[in-house]
């Protein structure tokens, strides 16, 4: 870096052991004022317990954290606050019925303490003001929180986070993963704006591209050590592999080849599709043999076109076919019976039973065959479970261990699991690596490829790169209407002008 | 692994069963004979059935605050049935037709028009209770009972077991086959953890929550109909004293076992049963049965609690330390 | 840079008439049914009738207080009626042992404190189940108060000071009345204006929020608690000189009605979310209703199945207020 920076944070020889697994070994990290800072790992890597340690959630077992030259122990929570380490959760906490600046100051509503103090509003807006002086963004904090766009409660988490005169540290936990890309541009800008203020900013993303697009270093963990700290000026002249870095041993994001033959059965059809205020005019075919990649910002109304080809929400127009005949889906036990089953975005909430074992979760997906007379099949149903879980690699081949045992990808490879036990004919995919670590990724994608043999897969995504990394043919959706034919097969540059754009570029 | 910990459950279990019993033997030593071990599974019986059909409606996530009210509602129609000389089986499924109409409405406030659980039950329970009040302004019926044969339900034995209690067993066995061995069963449990997961696996979790509490209703009129037919006799507050027991079941059984299931509420039944069977036993009167209840089960739920167990666990661990 | 806070952040009291409409219905249909039952039964505005409804209204408004910020902040209490009543059996059992009434209204609240102790300790602190919990907890207290009458009730020959108390009036309104009434204007400041009624609404709506805001989460549960003991215990103290006796199973006809009350209460101008003024006024209308219904000829079973509908319709209301609201 330049002469002349000044270090904000340094921590060395940080060591973390979970009984006896060390979380984090002998690891070093240092933070310079005003840069942004991009920490990477796959999952496990250690960059959450570094997150943990730094917030005063977990309290380090060995090392020294410095930040402004002073030592720190931060033991609590609230001793990082008053080290100025501010922190913004992956989901922050806001509540919905109260306005922006009443979140910020949740909890400093009145000068003095106590819970029987009189809320001074006149200052709580004059406090507000002084913050928008500090760190002048254009947002209405007046406006209750419920109705903000996604991107203003991200910035209202942030002024939350820094409302304190002595803020010198922002951690941002992937920040962009349900923005859509113009309300990311915006928070970007916003980054720098607190950049320019001299705040230094740790910023977690599983996205590499974000990496270059805002960051000026990164530092990439791996098994619990730092394995790597670089520029981004360094790693685009060099042309380093981070993907490599992250995951050791070579081997960066493989797609599986596609497809050699192009048109299989036509299995789905879909004309004129449209669900007023989300999406319109959808048409695609999906065939046997081939995967379709379906490109879609957060907000284009890629998931809610998920959720109608699912039954979960009845389109107002068009038409589905399902093998040449009409269907019309009103539940999505509806859909399944059809053959059509869904992994959905969010599969904690939307895709698992977490607190059950694996065997709960494939057997739920279809009750009718794992019962007889209404009866379960308790050995089948063990049997399947485990003939599906090692079709899936999962990972530790635990059938009776509730799923919150598992990592983000391997609990991915039980929704999977769960579509292979439904038989289906039509799988939609939505977001299917999104928290997953590199390493289940290209066993996801493989998955997909190996279903596509014998059903149409449709992959919804608002990763470009996945998309048409995947996808045999492809099409985007913004701003919920469709961007180039199905039958096209995009380059990627075409793709994500399309769904960032709308238009394909000349 | 899993079976080990379930035989730990077991024994803790059998520990308390013989430690109450033991208990109580040592004060009257008619507690062992087997009049009162009938007695102790008569009131099992009507204990038991309220619970299990609320079993249900807790492993969906919900509770049921009317089935008191609709048992009241269920005894008084009985009793009106059979007073105005309805054959027998037409007077039972009377009874049983109101906890089913009353679980039904419940089910469908709850499941389609996703309204709070509690206070809608509180709210149709007490509707239940006024209603309970139209057949005869409040008084209780008992007119026809002799001769209707429904006290036969209550003295009659099968297989050897008295009637209440093969019913009971009956109706176990059912729950049990129904809640742990069929493909509803695992829906119930898919829609108590996740009822978004479960109804994109294709389970009709609504469906499934009526049907929760139209068990409830169903189970807590059958429970009331043992109670009227040992007393001989129908009024208004019959339902009053199912509440508690049936929550203390549920939940002391839930406590013991790790969760909700047809089993852990019979062992929370007998546990509860001994107690005031015990008591009674004993001649500590009738007022004092609600606040032994009501301390168990606080202090089933404050030691079983996850929380409460790791705050104690810490507490040793900190005092092992310093030590 | 913008300034856009420099005009107050509260801006968002209903400004569309149909908000506002919503916000003052409840008091409205107060108004259209007590001047109903006024021209179909003179009797019920005669100043003994009112004098008897206010009466009855203070000492449920102030059992109910209690009740209301817990519902708002979403957990609830079930036992708040049986503490009363417990309370209330206290009195009266101290009272025809012979200790005075000064000692006994002392045990009477010392009652009321200890459950809401109990509650509090085993709610807040160890973060049980509040419903299963105040399910239990107002058994005991039920039954303990049974106990104490050995299953009956306990004539008082005479009120003490109490009985005094509740005679005084301040012109034509029962001085209690007042005492109540004041009580509840206080509890509407702070309600809105200080930092506790705006943590009982936030957290409600997202309770992890207010804990990572630093807000001490469990010690205002844990006041609130102990506020519903001690409010329901002032009611049944209140309530063994009103009725000059000890009433073991007085608990369950105020049961649906403080549920009642604090949901269609909720109707009143925050649109579904309890508050005190809603409450109150929601008492109000409930033992006005009652009364005129009694003086209309309803049977107890009519009665009941009216209070049954009215708690169904609130809570419909409230669901309906809230999903139109999120929309």
């Amino acid at each position: 870096m330049a002469e002349g920076t000044r270090t904000v944070l340094d921590m060395r020889g940080i060591e973390k052991r979970f009984g006896d697994v060390k979380a984090l070994d002998n690891v070093g990290f240092d933070l310079i004022a005003g840069e942004i800072h991009a920490l990477l790992g796959v999952n496990g890597a250690g960059k959450s317990t570094l997150i943990k340690i730094l917030s005063g959630v977990y309290t380090k077992d060995e090392g020294r954290i410095t930040i402004g030259g002073k030592v720190f122990d931060l033991g609590s929570p609230r001793a990082a606050i008053e080290a100025g380490i501010a922190v913004v959760q992956q989901h922050p906490e806001l509540v919905g019925d109260l306005s922006g600046a009443e979140n910020i100051f949740l909890g400093h509503e009145s000068s003095r303490r106590g819970l029987f103090s009189r809320i001074d509003r006149s200052d709580l807006a004059t406090r507000a003001n002084a913050l928008l002086a500090r760190f002048p963004i254009d947002v209405d904090l007046s406006r209750r929180v419920a109705d903000m766009p996604a991107v203003d409660r991200e910035i209202v988490a942030i002024l939350h986070a820094l409302r304190l005169e002595n803020a010198r540290i922002l951690i941002l936990d992937e920040p962009t993963s349900t923005l859509t890309e113009r309300e990311k541009a915006s928070l970007f800008s916003m980054m720098r704006m607190l950049k320019a203020a001299g705040i230094a900013i740790i910023y977690i993303t599983h996205r590499l591209e974000e990496v270059y697009e805002i960051a000026d270093r990164f530092t990439v963990f791996r098994g619990g050590r730092n394995v790597a700290c670089h520029t981004v000026t360094e790693a685009r002249t060099t042309g380093m592999s981070i993907p490599n870095l992250m995951l050791g041993t070579g081997g960066g994001l493989t797609f599986p080849p596609r497809c050699s033959r192009i048109n299989g059965d036509a299995v789905l059809e879909v004309s004129g599709l449209s669900c007023d205020g989300m999406f319109r005019d959808v048409t695609f075919t999906a065939r046997k043999g081939e995967i379709l990649g379906i490109f879609g910002l957060v907000g284009s109304g890629v998931d809610e076109l998920s959720k109608a080809l699912f039954g979960v929400f009845r389109p107002d127009r068009g038409e589905m076919r399902l093998h040449g005949r009409p269907v019309s889906l009103r539940s999505p036990a509806q859909a399944l019976r059809s053959g059509i089953f869904l992994v959905p975005g969010d599969r904690r909430t939307e895709g698992l039973t977490l607190n059950e074992n694996v065997i709960f979760n494939t057997t739920v997906a279809n009750l009718g065959r794992a019962s007889f007379g209404g009866l379960l099949r308790f050995g089948a149903n063990r049997r399947n479970a485990r003939a599906l879980a090692e079709k899936v690699d999962l990972q530790p081949m635990r059938l009776d261990r509730s799923l919150r045992g598992f990592s983000g990808g391997n609990q991915q490879k039980v929704v999977i699991a769960k579509g292979l036990y439904r038989q289906a004919k039509v799988y939609i995919f939505v977001e299917p690596t999104v928290g997953v670590d590199i390493g289940a990724r290209s066993k996801i994608y493989a998955l997909m490829r190996e279903i596509s043999q014998d059903a149409a897969v449709i992959v919804i995504s608002s990763d470009c790169d996945e998309v048409h990394g995947v996808a045999d043919r492809t099409l985007a959706l913004y701003k919920g209407a469709p961007v180039g034919g199905a039958d096209r097969d995009m380059s990627r540059d075409h793709l994500l002008h399309a769904g960032i754009m709308g238009g394909i570029a000349a | 692994m899993i079976t080990r910990q379930l035989g730990m459950r077991l024994l803790a279990f059998a520990a308390l069963v013989a430690l109450i019993g033991l208990a109580f033997w040592s004060q009257s030593a008619a507690f062992a004979s087997g009049g009162n071990l009938r007695s102790l599974m008569r009131h099992m019986s009507v204990q038991g059935l309220a619970a299990l059909g609320l079993t249900f409606v807790i492993v969906v996530r919900h509770f049921d605050l009317s089935f008191p009210g609709v048992a009241s509602m269920g005894a008084m129609t009985l009793g009106w049935l059979i007073a105005a000389g309805m054959p027998l089986p037409v007077a039972i499924g009377g009874g049983l037709a109101v906890g089913l109409a009353f679980g039904l409405v419940n089910g469908f406030a709850i499941a389609r028009l996703g309204l709070p659980d509690i206070v809608t039950t509180i709210a149709t329970g007490g509707l239940a209770i006024g209603f309970s009040y139209f057949y005869s302004n409040g008084t209780s019926i008992s007119q026809n009972f002799f001769m209707s044969g429904i006290l036969d339900l209550n003295d009659r034995k099968i297989l050897g077991l008295d009637m209440p209690f093969a019913i009971l067993m009956g109706t176990a066995l059912m729950g049990a086959i129904l809640l742990h061995a069929s493909r509803l069963g695992a829906g119930f449990y898919a829609t108590g953890e996740n009822p978004v997961s479960a109804r994109f696996s294709g389970v009709p979790t609504r469906l499934l929550i009526v049907l929760a509490f139209a068990l409830s209703g169903m189970m807590a009129c059958l429970a009331i109909t043992l109670l009227v037919a040992s007393s001989g006799a129908a009024n208004v507050t019959a339902g009053n004293q199912l509440l508690m027991p049936a929550f203390a079941a549920v939940y002391l059984g839930a406590a013991l076992f790790g969760r909700p299931s047809i089993g852990a509420t019979l062992a929370g039944t007998l546990l509860m049963s001994m107690m005031l069977n015990g008591f009674t036993l004993l001649a500590i009167p009738y007022y004092y049965s609600d606040a032994i209840v009501s301390t168990v089960l606080i202090t089933a739920i404050a030691i079983f609690d996850p929380r409460v167990s790791a705050l104690l666990r810490g507490a040793v661990r900190r005092k092992g330390a310093s030590a | 840079m913008t300034d856009i806070i420099s005009t107050a952040p509260r801006i968002r009291q209903g400004h569309n008439s149909r908000e506002v409409l919503m916000r003052y219905a409840f008091f409205l249909l107060v108004l259209v049914v007590f001047v109903t039952f006024a021209i179909l039964r003179p009797t019920f505005v005669t100043p003994g009738n009112i004098h008897g409804m206010l009466m009855s209204a203070s000492i449920a408004g102030l059992m109910f207080l209690g009740l209301t910020w817990l519902i708002a902040a979403g957990e609830i209490d079930v036992s708040f009626m049986s503490v009363a009543a417990l309370s209330n059996m206290v009195v009266a059992g101290l009272v025809v042992d012979g200790a005075g009434w000064g000692v006994a209204v002392l045990g009477g609240l010392g009652a009321g404190v200890v459950f809401g102790l109990l509650n509090a300790t085993l709610v807040a602190v160890l973060r049980l189940p509040a419903l299963v919990i105040t399910i239990a907890t107002g058994a005991l207290a039920a039954s303990v108060a049974a106990a104490i009458g050995q299953g009956t009730s306990i004539a008082l020959s005479h009120t003490g000071f109490v009985g005094d108390l509740l005679g005084l009036r301040v012109g034509v309104l029962p001085l209690i009345a007042v005492i109540v009434g004041a009580l509840y204007a206080a509890s509407w400041f702070v309600q809105e204006r200080l930092v506790f009624g705006h943590y009982i609404y936030a957290m409600e709506q997202n309770r992890a929020a207010v804990v990572e805001a630093g807000v001490p989460v469990n010690r205002m549960l844990f006041l609130l608690f102990v506020l519903s003991g001690v409010v329901s215990s002032f009611a049944g103290v209140l309530l063994a000189a009103n009725l000059s006796s000890g009433q073991p199973y007085l608990g369950t006809s105020y049961f649906l009605d403080g549920l009642t009350a604090v949901l269609l209460g909720g109707m009143a101008l925050k649109l579904g979310k309890p508050n005190v003024i809603g409450t109150l006024t929601a008492t109000i209308f409930l033992i006005g209703l009652l009364n005129g219904a009694a003086l209309l000829g309803w049977t107890d079973s009519e009665r009941q199945i009216v209070r049954g509908s009215l708690l169904l319709i609130g809570v419909g209301l409230v669901v309906f207020a809230r999903t139109r609201r999120k929309a």
